[in-house]
């Protein structure tokens, strides 16, 4: 038996609905018997009448109406068709739902899960990550699952948090990555995952740049290097503590991430590094991050504009022989 | 009677100050609470300003056309006690510091003298003159000085160790191999004499050295010592000719810096004196225009001082030449060792009565005409 | 003699005869308006940071909004709706110390002024964003469907100008789609800061708009009471009783600058001459007088209490302590595990 990371997602769902009368779901194509533009919700309308709800093309509103439902005892998931459109809900997730707990001391627990990252052809505006913008406002926690195993338990735990979560699942691991079966349990929420020991070069990476990496340190062990490999599943939390104690391991630090490159994710990393860390470098830190253009649609463009394990290798390469 | 002051409200979000344009009131004018008394005129609309509470008028400190910053006193009420009690904790604070500056009319001297100081952005205070390109710059990285650290390592320990980083760099690597080849190696703790000896003869491998060894025969000067009292040693009127011989010559104790040998300023020798432990070396400042006599005396000063333990490292700092009798130890022969400051060093040996019959030049060293001291 | 809020929310509740409860609407209609020209004063005295932002001329239709709701209804009030928020229960030491700058505020000097509000005792706190409050309603409606309950209304409040913006549209059809109990009351104050009507929308009457949503529209007489009383209330009755959201529309002028900062000196000599430029406040107290509703002792004897009220939740608040920046929680999450380490 084996089961996709997008499965994952379905069976945290239906898991939700059926333990929590308090969980609903709202987005658009959701319901009836289409289950969402990735079927993400494919069958759970039927199971859970009225309960997952289609909204109309309105990404405010849907975020909004969450939030109101949220402060008066519900745990929405609200479903964006693509983290790009979820740039219209911007005003609601991080001026509403992200300031209301500090404001108000009553907070908000709705959880927004944001299709990110590329595929093939998807083009400018199906393909963005969004972590970073997230991460930078105060408020909101901000998850990015990179197996089928944490797309399940963390989900699950994103809607029992009751402050905001941004829920950052990959499109590209969607049908791609698969795993035996879903456990019961996994690491809390704000704690990084080494996913693979080394001893020469720490890669701290998140979402399906694991992968990427992860590919990078398997052909790197034939030139003799051992690169270790750190999953941070959420930027925020971001565990600077798992990293630091890879940094005091090899001494060398790449940081790889998809969203754009200035500021975000792999730079705050650094930054933490550089500051806390500075005695375990051995050589100065750096990051890979995708093109600072916007996300093109030729596959050719695409596959060059993002990091891939071609450009992750070169990278390691070169800061190794620093 | 307490006095309440009139505050220029905070009149809109970017506002900064207002112009008067009426005043409506006297000193001594009653007013009631609320009361517009002064309008102000700001670039959005023109406002009334009320009184903080009931009383009579005061002073009015402002006039009209004038321009004041928000927070500014505009003047004062006479009110009772209970009711300036209750606005000795709200009324704002003035703004102070660069925003103070940056308002026309509040220290208006200090605004401009500020900006002009600025301004002068030729006059710049320090400024490092900038490396032309990256080119061959390395580093130690935070992680092996970190670990240096650590284990009292110094860079002088870290020589031969071979580099593999990019610009012949030590990494952490290199120097964890190179401990870890170390280990298998026979090796003794070493204290802290022997290892500063040691290590100053290792600085020595990397300086240019030449040793040369002269015969001179001493009887002038012992028949000069004999005239003496207090007696000077030997050694003193070695360093006294050191001293004048580097006065006359300074390349000799001149030290290489990239391709340029670079003088000393002043003719500063060590003396090296006995102490309990081991040898210091005190330094004499200007040794060439230090009579013998004046060294004699200074010579006494430092061995009591060494007795005591009392010599600085400040006072073994700076010198460009030192001179030491090892002849007091019975030897004929002995090559110096230089630590990084000393460039030149002058030893005297044992000496040995020449057999009669040979000749020899009467002077203390060839070259130099003999002086009185 | 101070009438305490609450005794005066029962007789709101009980069947008070019309001519009661247009008493009762006045007297917090008066209330406010003391409330508020105090607090312009200590705007002006320099002794409150930040803007000010009154809701003179807009009372008629505020306090209509905060009489008819109950507890348990949803209040969604925007910027000038002191009376309807006196009158759904927001103590006025709430206010004072809000603006005064009183740790002890709803908000602890996190937010100020206006955005403030009690999600628990169901005011929703605004947001600047205008018409983004809308939707919360919405979702807050939802929330109480799911869970069974019944008789509930949520009430909105918005501008001319807050309706124009696409969050606005939004929360509309979604409310419409979801077939909540809510009533949106827009206030057209005929100037949104200094843009007047002709440059915010081109329809006839904004209450055509309802239709365009699936919501039932209504227009009230913004300076008539009485007009107040009867559409804002025949609204939420309607609302509770389970019919389409609705609209209702009313029409005054704004009697202050935009905020205390603005002397609104673009508001045209003619548009003062219009019939909604009429002071609501002043006409309610007409048609008391005319009516004999009540002498003119016990107006007199009403805006003492007015006065003394205010003045008593002023100085209470003027005593209190600030917030200090070094003995903040600088947290912005509930669940503490979770927060950032940055240094």
């Amino acid at each position: 038996m084996s089961i996709t990371y997008l499965e994952a997602i379905r069976e945290a769902q239906a898991k939700l609905l059926r333990d929590d009368e308090r969980v609903f779901i709202y987005g658009q194509d959701v319901g009836g018997t289409f289950g969402g533009a990735f079927k993400a919700t494919k069958g759970l309308a039927k199971e859970f009448p009225g309960r997952v709800l289609n909204t109309p093309i309105s990404e405010d509103s849907m975020v909004g109406t969450a939030i109101g439902a949220a402060i008066n005892g519900m745990r929405p998931i609200v479903e964006m068709q693509f983290a790009d459109f979820s740039s219209t809900a911007l005003n609601q997730i991080l001026n509403n739902a992200g300031t209301h707990y500090w404001r108000t001391n009553i907070s908000v627990p709705i959880t927004v899960r944001l299709p990110s990252g590329g595929t093939k052809g998807s083009g400018p505006f199906h393909s963005q990550s969004m972590e970073s913008i997230y991460a930078h406002y105060p408020g909101l926690i901000v998850m990015t699952p990179a197996t089928v195993e944490d797309a399940y338990t963390m989900l699950i735990e994103a809607v029992a948090i009751d402050d905001p979560v941004i829920y950052c699942e990959h499109k590209y691991l969607y049908y791609h990555l698969k795993a035996d079966n879903l456990p019961a349990e996994g690491l809390p929420t704000g704690r990084a995952r080494i996913a693979r020991e080394g001893r020469d070069l720490s890669i701290v990476t998140y979402s399906a740049m694991l992968h990427e990496a992860l590919a990078v340190a398997e052909q790197l062990v034939n030139e003799g290097f051992e690169i270790e490999v750190v999953d941070l599943r959420s930027v925020k939390p971001l565990d600077t503590n798992t990293v630091l104690a890879s940094v005091a391991r090899t001494g060398r630090l790449l940081c790889v991430g998809e969203s754009f490159p200035w500021g975000g994710a792999t730079a705050e990393i650094i930054a933490r590094v550089t500051a806390e860390g500075f005695h375990l470098l051995d050589a100065a830190p750096q990051r890979l991050n995708a093109k600072d253009t916007p996300i093109p649609y030729h596959p050719n463009l695409w596959s060059a504009h993002r990091p891939n394990a071609n450009e992750i290798a070169r990278k390691a390469r070169a800061l190794l022989r620093e | 009677m307490p006095q309440v002051p009139i505050i220029m409200p905070q009149l809109g979000e970017s506002i900064a100050e207002a112009t008067i344009v009426d005043i409506k009131v006297k000193p001594g004018d009653e007013v009631v609470p609320d009361q517009e008394i002064i309008d102000v005129e700001t670039n959005k609309a023109v406002m009334g300003v009320t009184t903080p509470c009931k009383g009579k008028i005061d002073k009015i400190t402002v006039q009209i056309k004038e321009t004041y910053p928000v927070g500014a006193v505009l003047g004062y009420v006479e009110a009772s006690e209970e009711d300036a009690a209750r606005f000795k904790k709200t009324v704002p604070e003035p703004p102070k510091g660069t925003v103070a500056m940056e308002i026309p009319g509040r220290e208006e001297q200090a605004a401009v003298a500020a900006r002009q100081k600025d301004g002068e952005g030729a006059r710049r205070i320090g400024g490092l003159p900038v490396p032309a390109t990256a080119k061959g710059a390395g580093f130690l990285s935070p992680r092996v000085r970190a670990r240096m650290t650590e284990l009292q390592l110094i860079n002088a320990d870290l020589a031969g160790i071979p580099p593999t980083g990019s610009g012949n760099r030590i990494t952490i690597k290199d120097l964890e191999n190179f401990l870890h080849k170390i280990e298998d190696q026979t090796a003794q703790e070493a204290s802290a004499i022997r290892a500063g000896v040691a290590d100053a003869m290792r600085r020595s491998w990397t300086r240019p050295l030449s040793t040369i060894g002269s015969s001179v025969n001493l009887d002038p000067v012992l028949q000069d010592r004999q005239s003496r009292d207090p007696k000077p040693g030997p050694g003193l009127y070695a360093l006294r000719a050191l001293a004048l011989a580097l006065a006359e010559n300074p390349a000799a104790a001149a030290k290489l810096i990239g391709n340029r040998v670079v003088q000393s300023s002043s003719i500063d020798v060590g003396i090296a004196v006995e102490a309990e432990d081991g040898i210091m070396v005190p330094v004499i400042r200007a040794a060439d225009k230090t009579s013998l006599v004046d060294l004699t005396t200074k010579y006494k000063e430092l061995v009591d001082l060494a007795r005591q333990r009392r010599i600085s490292p400040d006072m073994q700092a700076g010198g460009i030449a030192t001179v030491s009798n090892f002849g007091t130890f019975g030897m004929e022969w002995a090559p110096q060792f230089r630590c990084q400051t000393k460039r030149c060093c002058s030893g005297s040996a044992s000496a040995r009565k020449f057999r009669p019959g040979i000749k020899k030049k009467n002077n203390l060293f060839p070259g130099l005409k003999p002086r009185s001291h | 003699m101070l009438e305490t809020a609450t005794r005066r929310k029962k007789s709101a509740r009980s069947k008070a005869a019309p001519h009661e409860r247009f008493l009762e609407a006045f007297r917090w209609m008066l209330l406010t308006r003391t409330l508020e020209e105090k607090l312009v004063s200590l705007y002006r005295g320099g002794l409150i940071t930040g803007g000010v932002y009154i809701g003179k001329g807009q009372e008629a239709v505020s306090v209509a909004c905060g009489l008819f709701l109950q507890k348990g209804d949803i209040f969604a009030p925007l910027i000038r709706d002191q009376p309807g928020r006196s009158a759904f229960g927001e103590p006025l030491l709430d206010v004072t110390r809000t603006y005064l700058g009183s740790r002890q505020g709803p908000m602890r000097g996190r937010d100020g002024n206006i955005h403030r509000g009690r999600p628990r005792d169901n005011q929703l706190a605004m947001i600047s964003h205008l018409g983004a409050m809308v939707s919360v309603t919405v979702g807050a409606l939802m929330a109480k469907r799911f869970r069974g309950e019944k008789n509930f209304v949520g009430l909105s409040c918005i501008g001319e100008g807050g309706m124009q913006t696409g969050a606005f549209h939004e929360g509309m059809n979604i409310a419409a789609v979801e077939q909540v109990p809510l009533v949106v009351v827009a206030t057209n104050n005929h100037y949104a800061y200094s843009t007047p009507n002709d440059r915010e929308f081109a329809c006839h009457d904004l209450v055509d708009r309802a239709i365009g949503y699936g919501f039932e529209g209504y227009t009230v007489d913004g300076i008539d009471l009485t007009n107040c009383l009867d559409v804002i209330g025949g609204a939420v009755k309607r609302a509770r009783a389970g019919r389409p959201p609705q609209l209702v529309v009313a029409s005054i002028l704004r009697l202050s600058g935009h905020g205390e900062h603005d002397d609104a000196s673009y508001v045209t000599d003619e548009i003062k001459r219009e019939p909604f430029a009429r002071d609501c406040l002043k006409v309610a107290e007409q048609t008391i007088v005319d009516l004999n509703l009540a002498d003119t002792e016990a107006l007199a004897e009403w805006r003492r209490d007015a006065a003394a009220q205010v003045d008593q939740a002023i100085s209470a608040a003027q005593k209190e302590a600030a917030p200090e920046g070094d003995k903040e929680d600088w947290c912005a999450i509930s669940t503490r595990d979770l927060v950032d380490s940055l240094e």
